[in-house]
């Protein structure tokens, strides 16, 4: 298996985001300008900056703001969202005539594209805190850094399956794929997994049921264990139960993939 | 390993779900879906050599696509055996895929915002060709269909003849043993359509490739393929060289007669079905097997200078083919 | 393909902005609930601004949905015959794309803002002017279509206009007091989301007057106006150049 592959397609789908300068940069003012809301939105419940709310005060809620913006760039941006009108168009026929793994493929062009948005997502965090001046937590504990940089690997890993699984709708029903996208992947997932609000807001038999899915572990729980909120067993515990999704939903993934190759008609346009 | 395509009873069905219109066959659709199966293939077999130039001819919708998408392992047959090169198309094994390459119209690979260029290095990578293997592959495509000037510009600015030359350098350039080209002129000028023949001939004397190609270009056959396959309706109805097509279903033949003066033309539609008149000469067409007894008629009773007797151009065969009117011939 | 797969597309993605909707003020009940009162406004205010923001929205997009297709209008060259017909270039450029799919919404939208505006014990005077502004508030949004589809006749660029317009109009989920200056400055006078969407809300609540009201709606049709002139303006500039 050679590297050489993948990083010539981690560069040219580098190269090809970047050709649409304008839109990418629409994208991330879109995600700056939620960013800027929840900010503010915060910013005014505390304006008492002594108050504590939902075991919050103002520095961690920031910080918790300010956490949406980094790991939904490295978590939920995916080139792989191009996936489901490869399929109802047909051009998905391009990558199976090829002597390359359709998963690595795209894991690597999501990557590429994680990687484009993590750079722009640190340049507005910069800007924002010249900006904005808000106090911020920083976690020093190494041990539990490295846990959230686990954590936030492994809400890649989750996370790809996911929209995978959602893209393969089109195998059966072309015409279906751009609303399931975004009923499950910009909706669903994105409020689900504490991207708009901390999901310990929500009352606890509320929790108790989002904990049974794969969507805390996407931004939330990465966040948590950044502020501090979550660390020993239960963070060891939290981590596990991310691998165990990884594998269910990656079995998912493959058994949805062979099954949808069988029914493939390789037309389209 | 001789052969480097088999099919051996290949059957290929798709199911349908059954849309009529209407609010009513709609909802039914959902919750009780009526399945039709179509079926493309309906058991056929043949055999290619290493280094074939084929033609598979038919009718729109009559499986010549179908074929070549399941020979690419795209599509999972239905039942019966395929090998290319001694691989199972289906399990797309890397080593097939290197050595296949299937060119279809609509389906372009090369990534629209990037020069051409790009592409070609990114193949290179997947494809894992050595680097002077690769420069050489490159320069040869690149002269052979021109494109030189053309390697740095983004593909989106490009025309659609040169876009198409340089979807075929992609497809390419990891010199395929076996090539699937499914309608490579289609929707190209003339002139573009001749350099694209003149390539595919070149591809195939120089590396000794198989090609298999499907066309309803009328030139593209009669140029290219020595062999051709007709398939209509899912089934082969003929599998040899491109004359014996002729004989084998041409049921007239044509007689050329040039008159000293002008005759009834009445008269003479009672030898046969005039195809042209335009004095002095006139074109009949007549079943084969009374085409002597005709011409002696013609010389008995009308004021011929000249006659002579003549196969169908394979062109009105090849255009019968298309129009799936060969089934009726098909019964032996 | 058939309707059937249409229609259900269409109810998928009616089904999303509905979640998003109900997932947003399950949001604001949760967070009312932790802190009482959001600068100053208390759980039925806040809910009702997020009510009003969704009204104008959803109106505006019933309204304009042809203007997304202004793009591929335009450079195609199919925007040529509709210069030529006999229907006002701008009403078809505008409006002609409105999709009965978003005015589903519509109605259960009213009945929660009358159900929560009626909690809020406004009195006759304060509910016209809530209604005026906003009629005032589409007003302002016209003015803004108008404007983008002057701006593209020439440029050619909308859509990323579009997007910022409705990234900026989000803002108006929350009132816009809950933004310092120079933000809320910007918001009320330079690209006035708190006039078409923060200024009616607090009209029910008897926070805005008369003159108020005269004021916004001369800003209101003066924008109109000023984007018509702008749109025939740019016509003149238009050169037709496809292909």
């Amino acid at each position: 298996m050679s590297l050489a592959k993948y990083i010539s397609i981690f560069k040219i789908s580098f190269a090809q985001e970047f050709a649409y300068r304008l839109n990418f940069i629409m994208w991330r003012v879109r995600n700056v300008m939620q960013i800027l809301l929840l900010f503010f939105l915060w910013t005014t419940v505390f304006s008492d900056p002594s108050k504590v709310i939902f075991g919050y005060d103002r520095t961690k809620i920031l910080t918790y703001v300010f956490g949406i913006l980094v790991v939904k760039a490295v978590v939920l941006s995916a080139r792989a969202v191009d996936v489901a009108g490869e399929i109802s168009r047909g051009d998905v026929t391009n990558l199976l005539l090829k002597p390359i793994n359709f998963f690595k493929y795209w894991l690597t062009r999501d990557l590429s594209s994680k990687a484009l948005n993590f750079i722009f997502s640190a340049f507005e965090i910069t800007i924002l805190f010249l900006i904005l001046k808000p106090e911020i937590y920083l976690q020093t504990n190494l041990l539990l850094l490295a846990g959230f940089f686990l954590s936030l690997i492994f809400a890649i890993l989750a996370f790809f399956a996911l929209l995978m699984i959602t893209s393969f709708v089109p195998f059966w029903v072309p015409e279906l794929g751009w609303g399931v996208q975004f009923l499950v992947i910009v909706i669903v997932t994105d409020f689900l997994s504490g991207g708009l609000f901390p999901l310990d807001i929500l009352p606890s038999f509320i929790q108790k049921f989002l904990y049974l899915t794969p969507f805390p572990y996407l931004i939330f729980f990465p966040i948590q264990v950044y502020l501090g909120k979550i660390t020993g067993t239960v963070l060891l515990g939290g981590l596990l139960i991310s691998l165990f999704w990884i594998f269910v939903l990656w079995i998912l993934m493959g058994w949805v993939w062979r099954k949808g190759l069988l029914v493939y008609r390789a037309e389209g346009r | 390993m001789d052969k480097a395509i088999i099919v051996d009873h290949l059957v290929k069905n798709f199911e349908v779900i059954e849309k009529k219109p209407g609010l009513k066959s709609a909802i039914e659709s959902i919750l009780s879906p009526k399945k039709k199966i179509i079926r493309a293939l309906k058991n056929i077999s043949f055999t290619i050599q290493p280094g074939e130039l084929v033609g598979f001819i038919g009718p729109n919708g009559a499986g010549k696509t179908t074929t070549l998408k399941i020979l690419s392992g795209l599509l999972y047959p239905t039942a019966g055996f395929t090998s290319v090169l001694g691989y199972d198309p289906w399990e797309r094994k890397p080593e097939f895929l290197k050595k296949i390459s299937l060119v279809m119209g609509q389906k372009n690979q090369l990534w629209w915002d990037l020069p051409a260029g790009e592409t070609f290095e990114l193949n290179r990578e997947i494809y894992e060709i050595p680097g002077k293997v690769y420069e050489e592959n490159l320069n040869e495509l690149v002269s052979l269909l021109d494109v030189g000037k053309l390697l740095n510009i983004q593909v989106r600015r490009l025309s659609l003849g040169q876009r198409m030359r340089l979807e075929l350098v992609a497809a390419l350039i990891h010199h395929p043993k076996v090539l699937f080209l499914d309608e490579p002129t289609i929707g190209l000028d003339l002139i573009a359509q001749q350099k694209m023949r003149d390539f595919v001939y070149e591809y195939n004397r120089k590396y000794e490739a198989t090609i298999l190609l499907t066309s309803h270009n009328m030139d593209d056959l009669m140029t290219l393929a020595r062999r051709v396959i007709v398939i209509d309706e899912g089934q082969i109805l003929f599998d040899g060289a491109l004359e014996e097509l002729v004989s084998r279903f041409a049921k007239e033949k044509i007689i050329k007669v040039s008159l000293s003066r002008e005759d009834d033309v009445k008269k003479i539609e009672t030898i046969g079905k005039v195809k042209k008149i335009s004095f002095p000469e006139v074109i009949l067409s007549v079943p084969r097997e009374v085409v002597a007894v005709a011409a002696a008629e013609l010389l008995q009773n009308f004021p011929v200078n000249d006659l002579t007797i003549e196969e169908i151009p394979i062109e009105d065969v090849i255009r019968k083919v298309f129009r799936g009117e060969m089934r009726r011939s098909f019964k032996k | 393909m058939g309707m059937i797969s249409q229609r259900l597309g269409a109810s998928i993605f009616l089904t999303g902005k509905l979640l998003r909707i109900g997932f947003f003020l399950a949001f604001i009940y949760l967070l009312l609930k932790g802190t009482g009162t959001l600068a100053g406004y208390n759980l039925n205010q806040t809910i009702f601004f997020f009510l009003t923001f969704n009204l104008v929205d959803i109106i505006a997009q019933f309204l304009f949905r042809e203007v997304y297709r202004f793009r591929p209008l335009v450079v195609s060259g199919s925007f040529d015959l509709v210069l030529t017909k006999p229907i006002s270039a701008l009403f078809r450029s505008l409006m002609g794309g409105a999709d009965i799919y978003d005015l589903i919404t519509i109605p259960p939208l009213i009945v929660a803002i009358y159900l929560v505006g009626r909690s809020l014990g406004p009195s006759p005077t304060e509910v016209l002017f809530y209604i005026l502004l906003i009629i005032n508030g589409l007003l302002l949004a016209t003015a803004f279509h108008i404007a983008v589809i002057s701006m593209g006749i020439i440029t050619l660029e909308i859509d990323h206009t579009i997007m910022i317009y409705r990234d900026i109009t989000n803002l108006g989920r929350f009132p816009i007091d809950i933004y310092k200056q120079p933000l809320q400055g910007i918001l009320t006078y330079l690209i006035p989301v708190g006039i078409m969407i923060t200024l009616p809300a607090k009209a029910l609540m008897g926070l805005v007057s008369p003159l108020g009201v005269f004021l916004s709606f001369t800003i209101g049709v003066v924008a109109v106006l000023v984007s018509i002139r702008l749109w025939n303006f740019a016509l003149t500039k238009y050169t037709s150049a496809s292909s």
